[in-house]
């Protein structure tokens, strides 16, 4: 059912383009082409698809759950080294769930700060990554039963005396992901949060010496510590009276699955087996209040060397850059050129409302960020039931950025072909079509290709945006290993190596083709 | 060459032609014409009107009212209706004749051969062996029958017109129109595009030209008309215009034409 859905939204959008069609041959054009983008955007929706039917099928069927999760957050979610699968504390957790609840699991990685929103547009079911309890959490979803009690630490430079207390944060900054629990904490505490996308990259800050502390639970600062081995970084206090407890999430109408959770867990919690999980990555009960204490996360994982994590990162690397990155980039170029010169067509015509249009558009999208462009097209296209795959969203925000910057390329490279060249084409009979597709586009061409070679190597390196999207691209792979080993230079710089590869064959392609226009002009 | 329409109807007939660019009247009521076979010289000082008469022949220019007739199309442009329909009845007109450039206008990015066929494969979607059958005679025609693979840049000047004379006659149009196809040329380049236009005219083409050239044109022209301030102000056989113009106003362009000095 899901399957169709996008593409009947997308034939609602490309409605006002074919009722602009009356206005004359090149709004004709126009459509015909914005049609040949759609299928460009279908055809590349095909194997984002392939992953699974979201919102499940009737009674007596298991039911497909999507599991929001960060997989950079070690113990509770994470990817052993080379392995494609989340695992973890959170994640041993939700399986057990769906276990006894009789679901069907689908594992969506993102960054914690899309995950909520993720949730809310309906791209996952439940988050199953340490999610405190809070009271204005409780307002606005459905929250399970606690499944990990915890409580908060303060953590800081080892070399650092003056704080071991909340009251010592006042006036002092903390690293915190933006959405947490434990920003808010801090922020009451009286400090400034500056905000990150993970636990990792806030120790990364603060053993920089760009922030003063951070809190978190003793959970995960233990077992970054045990990890790390880092004595750069020490557990400075503990933040009285801020133990938490931490709770699958659901939408709050989700009361059916929610239901099932909390039944489920309360099982879980009587047979032991939640008890079990808990012994095996903490060696102590934190399923219990009062049980994580004092826990011991030495023994859960071997640290790797550097060899060993570029070996075991190159095929997951490869494989964003195969799987999303360069189709992404190949299919949002494609339909954003062909966009492209629709819009620049419709910038020259003397029909002013398509003048208009056109111009309105490119300066709706060269004025404003590409990150908010992405976000609009993913996360609030759906509030006004426009709900597209995360990889054509992805194409689609794309394309219509390349569009945007491109169609003024090929404005003035349409604009530089003389006029006599138009002329010459009319006096043999060529109608404008014609004229266009064999006159004045090779010319153009040879003008165009330099400054869109520009366009396509940015759009290339600005596909590592989409991580929010909850598409694992190089990008996003190269995060969540540094996020899971702290080999912050060694794992980005690597997967820079990628993208400078591809874009030095894309400009030895550039190369080739400016030489092969060249052939029909004096030297 | 062309179709016949009984030999009572001449070949070019142009009536009542006007024309502005905003305020500026280029063309005020414009009217002759020419019969079948013959060639028409337009003279007359710069901003006089004649290359807007050209061009309004081929239609790259759209008149603002008169009535334009090559063969056995017929446009009246204070009729013509808007849109489609209109856009059918310019394009018939246009198809009627080849037009030479005074840049040339070549397609930079075809070669001789490619620049020929062009029109007559596309829009006339005319069989391409017999097409270039064509072209390669033409070619020869114009002197020029080893060259039809070379691009346009690797051409001189005069052998550059001369393949835009032949993607003209490529087209078999019933009229061929030459807008001052020398004056962009190097002087030592003149002599060989004027042989090919006399040529054409001695084989029967019918051939409206714009030029300066007004030993040529007296050699070579069945009539010749003066237009100054975009009205047709002498007409007549080239003899008698040129050498004995009524008005002064031709009496001094043709002087100053004739002795720069």
């Amino acid at each position: 059912m899901r399957r169709r859905q996008p593409r009947r939204q997308l034939r609602r959008q490309l409605r006002p383009a074919r009722r602009a069609a009356g206005l004359g041959g090149i709004a004709r054009i126009v459509a015909v082409l914005a049609g040949v983008l759609g299928s460009l955007l279908l055809a590349a929706s095909g194997p984002a698809h392939a992953d699974g039917d979201g919102d499940g099928g009737a009674a007596g069927e298991r039911r497909v759950v999507r599991v929001g999760t960060e997989g950079t957050y070690p113990p509770f979610s994470f990817h052993e080294a080379g392995s494609a699968e989340v695992t973890g504390y959170d994640i041993d957790v939700v399986k057990a769930v769906a276990e006894r609840a009789g679901w069907e699991l689908e594992f969506v990685e993102t960054q914690w700060d899309a995950i909520f929103p993720a949730l809310d547009a309906g791209r996952i079911d439940v988050i199953a990554n340490q999610v405190s309890w809070n009271e204005e959490r409780a307002a606005d979803y459905g929250l399970s039963d606690p499944y990990t009690y915890s409580e908060g630490v303060i953590v800081t430079r080892a070399d650092e005396d003056a704080i071991t207390t909340l009251e010592d944060l006042a006036g002092r900054t903390t690293a915190q992901s933006a959405t947490s629990n434990w920003a808010q904490v801090a922020r009451d505490a009286g400090a400034r949060v500056e905000t990150v996308e993970g636990f990792a990259q806030a120790v990364a800050l603060l053993a920089q010496g760009r922030v003063d502390a951070i809190v978190n639970d003793n959970i995960a600062v233990l077992d970054y510590l045990a990890q790390t081995g880092s004595e750069e970084v020490k557990i400075a206090g503990v933040a009285e009276g801020e133990s938490t407890e931490q709770v699958l999430t659901f939408r709050q109408d989700d009361t059916e699955l929610l239901t099932a959770a909390n039944q489920a867990l309360a099982e879980l919690s009587a047979d032991g087996t939640l008890a079990e999980i808990s012994e095996k990555y903490f060696k102590a009960d934190v399923s219990v209040e009062g049980g994580g204490g004092d826990v011991d996360v030495s023994g859960a994982r071997a640290r790797s060397s550097n060899w060993d994590i570029v070996r075991d990162e190159s095929w997951p690397m490869i494989k964003g850059l195969l799987r999303i990155t360069v189709p992404l980039t190949v299919v949002a170029f494609a339909g954003g050129l062909t966009l492209a010169v629709l819009v620049a067509l419709a910038r020259i015509s003397s029909s002013r409302i398509l003048a208009g249009a056109a111009r309105a558009f490119i300066s709706a999208i060269r004025g404003t960020p590409l990150l908010l462009q992405l976000f609009i097209v993913f996360y609030g296209l759906p509030q006004v039931g426009i709900r597209l795959d995360g990889f054509v969203a992805a194409a689609l925000a794309f394309g219509l950025n390349v569009a945007g910057y491109a169609a003024e390329i090929v404005r003035s490279a349409i604009l530089a072909v003389p006029k006599g060249q138009f002329e010459a084409a009319q006096t043999i009979g060529l109608d404008y079509r014609q004229t266009l597709r064999r006159i004045v586009f090779p010319q153009a061409l040879r003008t165009a290709v330099p400054p869109l070679s520009n366009t396509l190597l940015s759009l290339l390196k600005d596909t590592s945006l989409v991580a929010p999207l909850l598409l694992s691209d190089i990008t996003r792979v190269a995060q969540e290993a540094a996020g899971r080993t702290n080999e912050f230079l060694l794992l980005y710089a690597y997967a820079g190596l990628y993208y400078w590869i591809i874009c030095t064959l894309l400009s030895a392609g550039q190369t080739r083709l400016e030489a092969r226009l060249d052939r029909y002009v004096a030297k | 060459m062309g179709t016949t329409n009984g030999t009572t109807t001449p070949e070019i007939r142009v009536r009542g032609l006007a024309k502005s660019f905003g305020d500026n009247a280029v063309l005020r009521g414009v009217d002759f014409t020419a019969a079948r076979g013959t060639s028409t010289v337009l003279l007359g000082p710069s901003g006089s009107g004649k290359t807007t008469v050209l061009r309004s022949l081929a239609v790259l220019e759209r008149p603002d009212e008169g009535v334009v007739g090559i063969g056995d199309v017929e446009v009246d442009f204070s009729r013509l209706p808007d849109g489609k329909a209109g856009q059918r009845e310019v394009a018939r007109l246009r198809a009627q004749s080849g037009f030479v450039f005074q840049t040339h206008n070549l397609f930079p990015h075809r070669t001789v051969l490619e620049n020929l066929i062009e029109g007559p494969v596309v829009a006339q979607r005319r069989p391409k062996e017999e097409v270039v059958a064509e072209a390669r005679v033409l070619l020869e025609q114009v002197g020029l029958a080893q060259r039809e693979d070379a691009y346009p840049f690797q051409l001189s000047g005069g052998q550059q017109q001369r393949v835009g004379i032949a993607r003209a006659l490529a087209l078999k149009p019933e009229v061929v129109l030459f807008d001052e196809p020398t004056s962009a040329l190097d002087p030592e380049l003149v002599g060989e595009v004027l042989a090919v236009v006399r040529d054409l005219a001695e084989q029967g083409w019918t051939t409206v030209i714009v030029t300066h050239e007004i030993h040529f044109a007296r050699k070579v022209a069945d009539q010749a008309l003066f237009l100054d301030g975009g009205r047709i102000v002498e007409a007549g056989p080239p003899g008698e215009v040129l050498e004995a113009p009524r008005t002064e106003r031709a009496r001094q362009f043709l002087r100053r034409i004739l002795d720069p000095g």
